[in-house]
């Protein structure tokens, strides 16, 4: 009993000493900065890049038109400007979703080494500098740029070609920076993939096409998910890719929020845009884990059917 | 007939495939080709083959005769800033390896009142976009009075490499038994003693790989660092944003090369021991 008594004391000690710096870590430099930022969202800004501290709802209304008081306008841009950003990490995660799905299939058929070697080549881009990759989409994209100076010498245009600081060349530079983020997902559950599934539907007289929505899809759909989660959310925050590829003419919310901290100095309109960039995060990664607690009921239920 | 078909397929894939690695690739031979390219007005004509862009960095004299002034780079402030990118690196993958492997002790070894809350937890720096972090930390370091520096970048860093670490290192707890940790008890070894000869020998490779990973991603930071640099701390990341914003000159490419082949050797290491098994 006595012994006992050490051991669970032993335990809670070692637990302790485990999990401070972590509590201290995360309370301290995560949640509380993130719940400053939720009551900066609600204050009125001042003078010269202060606040002051009364409720003030109106930082949301300048944004989606209420509550409206404090001398706030409704100002659509912003509203244009966070559709915008959505739309472009939409499109951004519906890019690399074509662009990775063969792919993940083209590795998982390979031969141990072939595959390991393809994996490392494909993860090692990620942890090249982000701003040289997408500097890198500068040089490739400008006016006297790689691709346009190519063409030119080619003969296949006689003019340049407009590409950068277009909506094209944000959503290039987000697919390069983010093709990772897609591929991994989908490749782990691709080469989870029983493929005896996939023979018994040939088997059994479906058309490729057949096989590929009944079968392979939904066995692959919670790569496809995760994939689609984890690009969306840093596509939707993104400031450095637009400020560099879209210039002045492509913005996301991203750089709205920069330029409310550093250079218009409204530190609380910039937290009220960043609340929503937030939430919509937030809300994102609470649906996906509702649906694959659902998707693992599910196929827990199914497996019980069996038996 | 259907095997025809199928491997033509195969060989279509293949195709399809190694446009993916170029696609991957390519951006970042043209800056490589392009760091070596002697003509200083237009890098998309090769004029011939140079060192003088990585010479000058360093503040070395150019070899070309026909050398702009223009383009030296002061190299105090390359060496002021390397130094500030290896402290900062150094330090908060060093801390977050530390505090990452100790919460993945506790979540992989022991079960206890909100284990899930804290696994959740730890997810959360690693899925909140950086620029919501980095403004968040920025108000507050404001806000709490803490003078922006090098320690203030370090400790947002701290923040969400931790994740990284635990995701690690857990991943690496969970493909073991803790066999031998229970046999070490049994012959009465202390906590400290069975942690120390048992335990970390074993997960060792995920913290190192841990460590490195985490080290070559606080190098490379852009967006957090940026909002919590304050104005006179610069690391390499954010110098590099200076220089591509004053215009775009052939020392970015030489520093751009410079980096990606540092980070590429560290992250091969880093991959290496994730992956590597006992």
């Amino acid at each position: 009993m006595a012994e006992r008594s050490t051991i669970s004391s032993q335990r809670r000690k070692a637990l302790f000493v485990l999990l401070t710096p972590i509590t201290l870590l995360l309370g301290a430099f995560f949640l509380i900065p993130l719940g400053i930022m939720v009551v900066y969202s609600f204050l009125e800004p001042g003078l010269y890049g202060g606040v002051v501290w009364s409720f003030y709802p109106y930082n949301y209304g300048r944004i989606f038109g209420w509550p409206l008081g404090g001398g706030e306008e409704f100002e659509p841009l912003y509203i244009q400007i966070i559709l915008n950003s959505l739309y472009y990490a939409a499109l951004t995660v519906i890019v690399t979703l074509v662009v990775c799905y063969p792919v993940a299939f083209w590795v998982s058929r390979m031969g141990p080494l072939a595959k390991n070697i393809v994996l490392f080549a494909i993860t090692l881009p990620f942890f090249a500098n982000l701003l040289v990759r997408i500097y890198a989409w500068l040089l490739l994209l400008r006016p006297t740029g790689a691709v346009n100076t190519a063409l030119l010498s080619l003969g296949i245009i006689d003019q340049p070609l407009n590409m950068i600081f277009t909506e094209f060349a944000v959503i290039v530079g987000l697919v390069y920076v983010l093709t990772p983020f897609m591929f991994l997902p989908i490749y782990a559950s691709v080469e989870r993939l029983d493929w005896s599934l996939v023979q018994a539907s040939q088997d059994l007289g479906a058309t490729p096409f057949q096989t590929f929505r009944r079968v392979i899809l939904p066995l692959t759909a919670p790569g496809i998910a995760g994939g689609c989660v984890i690009v969306f959310i840093p596509a939707l925050g993104n400031f450095i890719v637009p400020s560099f590829l879209g210039g002045s003419k492509v913005q996301m919310t991203g750089n709205v929020i920069e330029r409310q901290f550093l250079q218009a100095r409204n530190w609380p309109f910039g937290s009220t845009l960043a609340m929503i960039v937030m939430a919509s995060v937030l809300l994102l990664v609470l649906a996906y884990t509702l649906w694959m607690r659902r998707a693992a009921n599910n196929e827990r239920l199914a497996g019980a059917g069996h038996v | 007939m259907s095997k025809r078909r199928f491997s033509s397929g195969w060989t279509a894939l293949h195709i399809y495939g190694a446009a993916f690695l170029i696609f991957l690739y390519a951006p970042l031979a043209l800056i490589t080709v392009y760091s070596f390219n002697s003509n200083a007005l237009n890098m998309a004509v090769w004029t011939g083959f140079t060192f003088d862009w990585y010479r000058t960095l360093f503040g070395m004299q150019p070899a070309g005769a026909a050398f702009d002034a223009a383009f030296t780079e002061n190299p105090d402030r390359i060496f002021g800033v390397l130094r500030n990118s290896l402290i900062v690196a150094l330090s908060a993958s060093a801390i977050s390896t530390v505090i990452g492997t100790a919460t993945a002790l506790a979540t992989a070894r022991y079960d206890f009142v909100g284990k899930r809350i804290y696994q959740a937890l730890l997810f959360m720096p690693m899925i909140m976009p950086d620029i919501v972090l980095g403004i968040a930390l920025l108000i507050f370091f404001v806000g709490v009075g803490f003078k922006l520096s090098l320690a203030t970048i370090i400790i947002g860093h701290c923040t969400f490499l931790s994740s990284y670490v635990y995701i690690i290192v857990a991943a690496r707890l969970a493909g073991m038994d803790n066999t031998l940790e229970v046999a070490s008890a049994d012959l009465g070894a202390g906590p400290v003693t069975t942690f120390r000869r048992v335990t970390l020998p074993l997960i060792m490779p995920g913290v190192i790989g841990g460590f490195l990973l985490a080290f070559i991603i606080s190098l490379d930071d852009v967006v957090i660092t940026y909002f919590i640099a304050g104005v006179d701390t610069q690391t390499l990341p954010l110098f590099i944003l200076a220089m591509v914003r004053r215009g775009i000159r052939p020392q970015i490419n030489a520093l751009a090369v410079l980096l990606i082949m540092f980070s590429f050797v560290v992250a091969s290491a880093g991959l290496y021991f994730r992956s590597r098994r006992n």
